[in-house]
């Protein structure tokens, strides 16, 4: 559509409004150009103000990012009672007067999805449009976050990076982050063990906070199951701002028989820390994604980490039994 | 072609035998079961069909004496059923042997049901319990089915020849059962004459001071009274509202629903004499008692004409149903189970509860296991049970290893440390768990399970490990009446 009759379309609607209401609001639309985000910070500034930095903090990163981090200390610092007062919250919420509470509960007890929070003529509740500013935002943290360095020098990995050097490039070049930087192709092979049997990597991905969440307890419960079953691990590292598919360059340093890639999913709304694990049987350069496979959802309110983590050995037990991942090894399964 | 990851089936064959008060019957049934969580996630096993594939006739339940079942009797009907659904015993990979009505009353009911679980299948378990009856039918005739469809408040009343068991559901869940002793064969006839009269009617017949004894005529007036009265205690348990009068007719506790009731179903013997489902030459057996009149009282009453009455899916053949395809669970799919200490049986259930809060948990696990000892093994036998971890926060790997060096230590109080820790957990966190245990102890056999539901005081039995890497699993009451 012609970008032009939009804004002569909105601009008029917008102006029918107004002139319907009987308040004496002046019309904020002398300049002329309509922008669609204006609607909401237009009228009372006051109350438009959180808006407006939510929107600015998108616009510049680089400040936006130093908040977002701090906010994320706090976060850790704070874990317990924020889980509890998240409860507490997320209990209140609801519908007024349910004709039937039993069976309300037992739906919104079969869903993470919004249901059952009520309305406030056709709009939702004010708690609920700020829990979903909320995690709206968590979700922008999310890929916008870094992932603390302490957490991985307490999992006794080192970092290295891809041919990312800021976020922005990250989401607009996914090609860059499926590379790694010519001196990370150096550190892995000077600190790296050649041709193990099970490679492990980290990667923030689009998901800072899935890292620090989730993967302690997935590496450590994988690290356990892999020394129960038997199976050599290699040297395991750290790719920030890397894709699923940086997994082929490491194949091609190292040769390790499978990879596994702990890597951070594209937030959503319902859970900004979700984990994939990815798995593929000798990636190398031109492997085709089908024989990539995954478990996905890897998080608190999804599959349990530490018991995902048992969970992979016995997935890649059965990955080196047939000697194929993906669509390949459920075509040898038969 | 393209096929679907994991998604092959696997079919397992389930028996169900109901061993009542006037009649015996089998059922066989084959479940298939089905990974059904996206080629993404964690497998995620369900039993997606259940098929009957065999009914037997409807048998008079063999007996010796008044007192005793004959054993031996039972055994050879079964086998013969075997035979005509040609299956052998060592097929069935799960299902329930239950002990229903009266029968669970005479002497070598325990022994009875323990030894056919053994013999008449690889993986068959002993239930009895008037409460698990009520359940058991009202899953059988499409009671459950019904409320949890609907989400309205539906009692299954399953009446057969000893014991009338309700049980009352809501939206699919329980909200409780009642047990009374009416039905067909209270009052037992010969030749058109009273053969027997049961002892909660005789105490019944004391409070009204009527006089009807052995050897009275079958069209003794009082008889149709009898009838009129019973129907008319089922619709006052109904609203719970039973008075002192009745209390002979109640067998353990009152009802214990708070719910008000909408719908009534009935199944068992007496509904069959509502219904007529079966047809003549599947039920040889004949009955010389009051189940005719009783069903006709039950017709007339305006006590129980107050509820919607609704056709049940099954009328006799309710509770074996409910046995032999409403029993068994399947566990989640990643656990730890070690395949040569399976099956187990009749372990009972000791719940601890976390509270949400791992060191509260943690700190209840060493007196827990201490106090099932006592509970479970007062003469220090050895009988095993299994801990049941429920209302745990999030537990990380640190925790689990905390949680598992506990679990080992409290072994020590154990008479028998070297028998198989089982610990069924409510959250997903089996495998894990059990992958720790077997590190921190590897001389120790674990059997960890998870996504079970089960309560305090229940009894769990739990099946070999399926091609899916499941087990089957069964949780059940094991009272017989006293």
């Amino acid at each position: 559509m012609n970008p032009e009759l939009i804004e002569k379309v909105t601009r008029l609607v917008v102006e029918k409004l107004q002139s319907q209401q009987t308040s004496d609001d002046k019309g904020q639309e002398d300049s002329g150009g309509v922008k669609f985000w204006n609607h909401t910070s237009g009228p009372i500034k006051k109350t438009a103000k959180p808006a407006v930095e939510v929107i600015e903090s998108e616009k510049q990163d680089k400040n936006g990012l130093i908040k977002i981090n701090s906010h994320q200390h706090a976060n850790i610092q704070s874990d317990k009672t924020n889980h509890e007062e998240s409860k507490s919250y997320s209990e209140k919420k609801s519908i007024a007067n349910p004709a039937d509470p039993v069976e309300l509960e037992a739906l919104m007890s079969k869903t993470p999805a919004r249901i059952g929070v009520g309305r406030a003529g056709t709009r939702p509740k004010t708690d609920t449009w700020l829990k979903f500013r909320f995690d709206h935002a968590a979700a922008v943290d999310a890929v916008y976050g870094d992932v603390n360095d302490e957490l991985i020098n307490r999992l006794g990995l080192f970092k290295v990076t891809t041919m990312v050097n800021e976020k922005e490039v990250y989401i607009r070049r996914p090609d860059y982050g499926r590379k790694l930087s010519e001196e990370a192709k150096k550190i892995i092979l000077a600190q790296c063990q050649k041709d193990p049997v099970v490679q492990i990597i980290l990667s923030d991905g689009l998901s800072s906070s899935a890292i620090e969440e989730n993967a302690e307890d997935v590496y450590l419960s994988l690290q356990q199951s892999l020394n129960s079953l038997g199976l050599e691990m290699g040297t395991p590292f750290y790719i920030e701002k890397g894709r699923v598919a940086v997994m082929d360059e490491v194949g091609e340093l190292l040769m390790p028989k499978v990879v596994v890639l702990l890597i951070g999913e594209r937030p959503g709304l319902v859970s900004a820390e979700s984990l994939s694990a990815y798995l593929c049987y000798e990636p190398r350069k031109g492997t085709i994604e089908a024989d990539r496979m995954v478990i996905s959802n890897i998080h608190k309110g999804g599959i349990p980490p530490a018991e995902a983590g048992a969970y992979l050995g016995t997935v890649i037990q059965k990955v080196i039994k047939y000697e194929a991942s993906g669509v390949s090894l459920v075509k040898k399964e038969g | 072609m393209l096929k679907r990851y994991d998604a092959q089936k696997e079919y397992i064959i389930s028996a169900g035998i109901d061993i009542g008060t006037s009649t015996t019957k089998l059922v066989i049934s084959r479940f298939s079961l089905m990974n059904m969580a996206g080629g993404t996630h964690m497998p995620r096993i369900e039993i997606i069909e259940k098929e009957v594939l065999y009914r037997s006739p409807i048998y008079r339940t063999p007996l010796l004496t008044a007192s005793a079942i004959d054993i031996k009797g039972v055994e050879r009907l079964v086998s013969e059923e075997y035979i005509s659904a040609g299956i052998e015993p060592g097929d069935i990979k799960t299902g329930a042997v239950i002990i229903t009505g009266e029968t669970a009353t005479k002497q070598n009911a325990e022994e009875m049901v323990h030894y056919l679980s053994d013999h008449a299948g690889d993986f068959l378990v002993a239930t009895a319990g008037p409460d698990l009856e009520g359940i058991i039918a009202a899953k059988g005739s499409g009671a459950y089915e019904l409320s949890r469809r609907t989400g309205i408040t539906v009692a299954n009343i399953d009446i057969g020849g000893g014991t009338a068991n309700a049980a009352v559901y809501r939206s699919g869940r329980l909200c409780g059962t009642c047990t009374l002793h009416i039905g067909g064969r209270l009052i037992e006839f010969i030749d058109g004459k009273i053969k027997s009269i049961s002892p909660p009617v005789q105490e019944i017949l004391r409070q009204w001071g009527a006089d009807l004894k052995v050897g009275d005529s079958r069209n003794h007036p009082i008889i149709g009274k009898l009838t009129d009265y019973m129907a008319e205690v089922i619709g006052r348990m109904l609203r719970k509202d039973l008075l002192k009068e009745d209390s002979p007719l109640l067998l353990g506790h009152d009802p214990n629903w708070i719910e008000e009731i909408d719908y009534i179903m009935f199944s068992g013997g007496i509904s069959e004499c509502l219904y007529h489902f079966e047809s003549a030459e599947s039920s040889p057996a004949q009955y010389d008692d009051i189940g005719k009149m009783l069903a006709k009282s039950l017709r007339n009453c305006r006590e129980l004409a107050a509820f919607k009455w609704v056709e049940p899916d099954e009328t006799v053949r309710a509770t074996v149903l409910g046995a032999g395809t409403q029993t068994t669970e399947i566990s989640g799919a990643t656990i730890h189970a070690e395949a040569h200490e399976l099956p187990i049986r009749n372990l009972p259930v000791y719940q601890i509860g976390f509270d949400n809060n791992l060191e509260k948990g943690l700190s209840r696990i060493q007196e827990a296991v201490k106090k099932s000892v006592e509970i479970y093994d007062p003469q220090q036998e050895g009988q095993n049970f299994a801990l049941y971890l429920t209302n745990m926060p999030y537990l990380g790997f640190r925790d689990i290893q905390e949680l598992s060096a506990v679990l080992i230590k409290s072994l020590q109080a154990k008479p028998k440390p070297e028998q198989p820790l089982v610990v069924v957990l409510e959250s997903d966190h089996a495998k894990v768990l059990g992958q720790t245990l077997k590190t921190q102890q590897a001389n120790q056999s674990y059997i960890c399970i998870d996504q079970i539901k089960a309560e305090h005081g229940d009894y769990i039995d739990i099946g070999h490990l399926l091609q899916s890497n499941v087990v089957p699993v069964i949780i059940k009451t094991l009272t017989f009446h006293q």
